[in-house]
């Protein structure tokens, strides 16, 4: 074990930096997560059907098939489409990851706008707010507040799935872990290390998550009285 | 009498899944009055009201306000409705603002106002109704019969020409609604163009300039209070008067 807590200390920039990139490529997958979550989930409530459709059959494939496959299909096949779509390895892991993110945010996004009641769009309405201001200012606002307890498995799931884009050769860290493994070959304290970084950043976004819940916590609503 | 009707509702009819609500409606409201529409559960009061602003699409008929038809696409029905505003039986106040930002929040995205003559103008609405002290609570924070008012409030805040109310105290304790009707009677007595749908016949009868009585998705009568209250002519009026008017305290109708 000695040894073990020797090879982190004298890795710990290494760790350190594959950290950044495991929190960078989390980040903005979470955050293309949601703005495609967000025009999905406005998109499957449409009145539009080809609209709502499409959104509809966009989130039952990404749901439907494994995050592995897509992040190949993404690194490897999207080059084979066209040159254009030639991404680095980061690039296509965080877009694989935030494109499969959509799928989900959009589903909590959707339960989050049809569990604000009926009548709170009626009222925005009959007072002449457009059906968009209705959306912006009343519904979109009072859904994100109900809708943070599952976002925040979201989030924790994301950061976990973070580890997936190792395969296509992202320097973060499970990637990080699996090289040193091989290196010291001494699999218990690495692993062991690299598993305890990531719960230290599930456990952290889990707490902010649960003060910003507290935080636009609505006097009187939705409380346990 | 003809300059001075706000709204004109001709023919309207709506179905819902094959069961006609509404069976050719005709009704006609001028400036200052207040119309009280009765008749049992069912018969189509609430459905009116909301085929008047459209909230809820009439299957046929037309709508005038201030003798121009509301129905067409070249309409911008949000205006039209901001003139006409509603009150509803649930409040349906924004659930997170509060009483304050309930009321300015249409005044200033609707009609424009800075933020400043926006609270100026809930604070004004919120006396009018008695409520100034609880500018900063949320609905959740208020009794039903608070948030209430302050719905009204809302409405009135945006001196619309009209107002429509949607059966106002059913959903409050009957301890309640006094405070309401109350805020309500002020408002009529102010001048206020009214259309109440209500189970308060002691509110219709004091209140009321006409009072039309609904049933199975027609009107049956209407008149001024006095009559329809005690020398009602159609039968199917006596009969919802008598039923509705036993639970009420007070001398029955002559």
């Amino acid at each position: 074990m000695a040894d073990g807590w020797q090879i982190i200390q004298n890795n710990l920039d290494v760790f350190l930096a594959a950290t950044g990139v495991t929190v960078q490529v989390a980040v903005f997958g979470l955050a293309i997560g949601f703005v495609g979550g967000v025009i999905l989930a406005l998109s499957r409530l449409s009145s539009f059907r080809p609209l709502s459709w499409a959104a509809t059959l966009y989130i039952e494939i990404i749901r439907g098939t494994p995050l592995l496959i897509q992040i190949f299909f993404i690194y490897f096949g999207f080059s084979a489409i066209s040159p254009l779509l030639n991404f680095d390895a980061m690039t296509a892991g965080i877009l694989a990851l935030g494109f499969n993110s959509s799928a989900y945010q959009a589903e909590i996004i959707r339960g989050g706008i049809e569990s604000v009641p009926k009548g709170q769009m009626e009222a925005a309405r009959s007072i002449g707010m457009t059906r968009m201001q209705a959306m912006r200012f009343i519904i979109l606002p009072q859904s994100f507040r109900l809708m943070i307890p599952a976002m925040t498995n979201e989030m924790v799931t994301l950061i976990k799935d973070t580890s997936l884009v190792s395969t296509i050769t992202v320097v973060e860290l499970t990637f990080v872990g699996k090289q040193l493994t091989s290196r010291y070959l001494e699999a218990v304290p690495i692993l062991s290390f690299v598993a305890l970084i990531y719960l230290i950043l599930t456990f952290a976004t889990s707490r902010a998550m649960r003060y910003l819940e507290k935080k636009y916590q609505i006097p009187g609503y939705g409380e346990a009285e | 009498m003809n300059q001075e009707e706000i709204i004109r509702a001709v023919n309207i009819h709506k179905s819902f899944k094959g069961h006609e609500v509404l069976k050719g409606i005709n009704l006609s409201v001028s400036r200052r009055e207040v119309v009280c529409i009765i008749g049992p559960s069912g018969s189509g009061k609430s459905t009116l009201l909301r085929c008047l602003n459209r909230i809820t699409e009439p299957d046929d008929g037309e709508v005038l306000f201030e003798g121009k038809s509301i129905m067409g696409e070249d309409v911008d029905i949000d205006e039209v409705r901001s003139h006409m505003v509603m009150v509803f039986q649930s409040y349906n106040l924004f659930l997170h603002l509060t009483a304050k930002r309930n009321i300015m929040l249409a005044l200033e995205k609707v009609r424009g106002m800075s933020k400043e003559e926006a609270e100026g103008r809930a604070m004004e609405a919120l006396r009018k109704v008695g409520l100034e002290n609880k500018a900063n609570a949320y609905p959740g924070q208020m009794s039903g019969g608070q948030q209430q008012r302050v719905a009204i409030a809302r409405a009135i805040a945006m001196e619309p020409r009209m107002v429509m109310f949607d059966e106002p105290t059913s959903a409050l304790d009957p301890e309640l609604t006094g405070e309401v009707l109350e805020v309500m009677k002020n408002l009529a007595y102010g001048g206020m163009t009214m259309v109440v749908v209500t189970h308060e016949m002691g509110f219709a009868r004091e209140v009321a300039d006409r009072v039309v009585f609904m049933d199975h998705g027609v009107i049956v009568e209407e008149g001024d209070p006095a009559t329809i209250f005690t020398r009602p002519q159609n039968e199917r009026t006596r009969q919802f008067l008598k039923r509705v008017l036993q639970d009420e305290p007070g001398p029955p109708p002559a």
